[in-house]
């Protein structure tokens, strides 16, 4: 029964956001009208899901699983916001492959393709902001890191090995 | 490395695949395209560049989580809804293994100064990794030159603007038929 509550709440979550942290006001309104989590905790959480690999929304569903309801639990709210993965999204797929030759898809996509780059290139700069300064100084640990991650990637190496350089180099650079 | 002329089944590999990607997705996610790249489009051909871009800006504007999206429509490009199913799955399990230890160990894990350090590299690494995926997109997204406008465009509304990403994906959309017109 918690399950399938937490199912839903973690499907609501999952319709209402578009990832990232604009899901933060969402996932704090179910939670907190559910008593599974206190604010306290949804700040942990942003910083946990920050500092381990995958979205904050999926970290976020299975953090409040497991302490709701164990392992089922988890997979209750995991299932639950990818839920509108699994079903709008694919259909979107389906129809834009069936349409692709379409002149006017073709048209269009002329015009999304580049503005993609410009959506791309403006995450870097807030994430840059965050990980490269600190309260306005250079972080010049981070700084230097950051250059020897994109000397690694100008020589090929794939991403893993850049994140383990990445946080090698943490360990031993950051005081 | 992990690969079909291994024997091993498409689906499989798909899944460990995604799994391995899922793993090293830091940072909001965007590490993944470059990924997907890496693995996908360069070392083994599945899917081409232009396909890969156009699932990312779908991928983008749909509701739900961004990584899922983009892992969904990727599986779905290259072997229908059980890939879909197989590659959103690979892509979520390590974050609930991983998540699920944590959980556990909580307040261990939140103060520990290693954790902490280590993860001001991971975090400093992950911004070239997503200039890297810009970079790469670059020569299948613009054939002419006019196109760096709506790539800069596109930055300076995102940055400035406080707007959905539907609407953003829908101004590029506008662009592109206002340059090419609506019947081409």
């Amino acid at each position: 029964m918690i399950c399938l509550q937490l199912y839903w709440s973690y499907l609501k979550i999952g319709f209402c956001s578009f990832g990232g942290l604009s899901m933060i006001p969402f996932i704090n309104q179910e939670m907190l009208a559910h008593h599974w989590m206190t604010m306290e905790q949804l700040s942990d959480i942003v910083a946990i899901a920050e500092m381990t690999p995958g979205s904050l929304g999926i970290n976020c569903a299975t953090f409040v699983g497991i302490q709701v309801a164990g392992l089922p639990g988890a997979i209750a709210t995991t299932l639950g916001v990818m839920t509108p993965s699994l079903t709008v999204c694919m259909l979107a797929c389906h129809f834009m492959v069936k349409f692709r030759q379409n002149r006017f898809l073709q048209n269009a996509l002329y015009g999304v393709r580049p503005i993609c780059i410009g959506m791309i290139l403006a995450v870097a700069v807030p994430l840059g902001q965050a990980n490269y300064f600190l309260n306005g100084a250079p972080l010049w640990p981070a700084v230097v890191i950051g250059a020897a991650a994109g000397a690694l990637l100008l020589a090929k190496r794939s991403i893993p090995t850049v994140i383990l350089a990445g946080a090698l180099l943490g360990l031993v650079l950051v005081r | 490395m992990l690969d079909a002329r291994r024997g091993l089944p498409r689906p499989l590999c798909c899944f460990l695949l995604l799994f391995k990607i899922g793993l090293f997705t830091f940072g909001g996610g965007w590490s993944i395209v470059a990924q997907l790249q890496r693995e996908f489009v360069d070392k083994r051909g599945w899917i081409s560049k232009e396909d890969l871009l156009d699932i990312v800006s779908v991928g983008r504007s749909f509701p739900g989580i961004m990584v899922i999206n983009i892992a969904v429509m990727f599986g779905y490009h290259v072997g229908g809804v059980p890939l879909g199913v197989i590659a959103a799955v690979g892509v979520a399990a390590p974050s609930v293994a991983v998540l699920s230890v944590v959980t556990v160990f909580y307040e261990q894990f939140r103060r520990n100064i290693y954790i902490a350090r280590a993860m001001v590299g991971v975090r400093a690494a992950v911004v070239p990794i997503i200039l890297s995926a810009a970079a790469g997109l670059r020569s299948i997204a613009i054939q002419e030159k006019v196109q760096y406008g709506i790539v800069l465009g596109g930055f300076l509304i995102c940055l400035f603007l406080p707007i959905n990403n539907i609407l953003v994906v829908l101004l590029g959309a506008a662009a592109g038929l206002m340059l090419r017109g609506v019947r081409g």
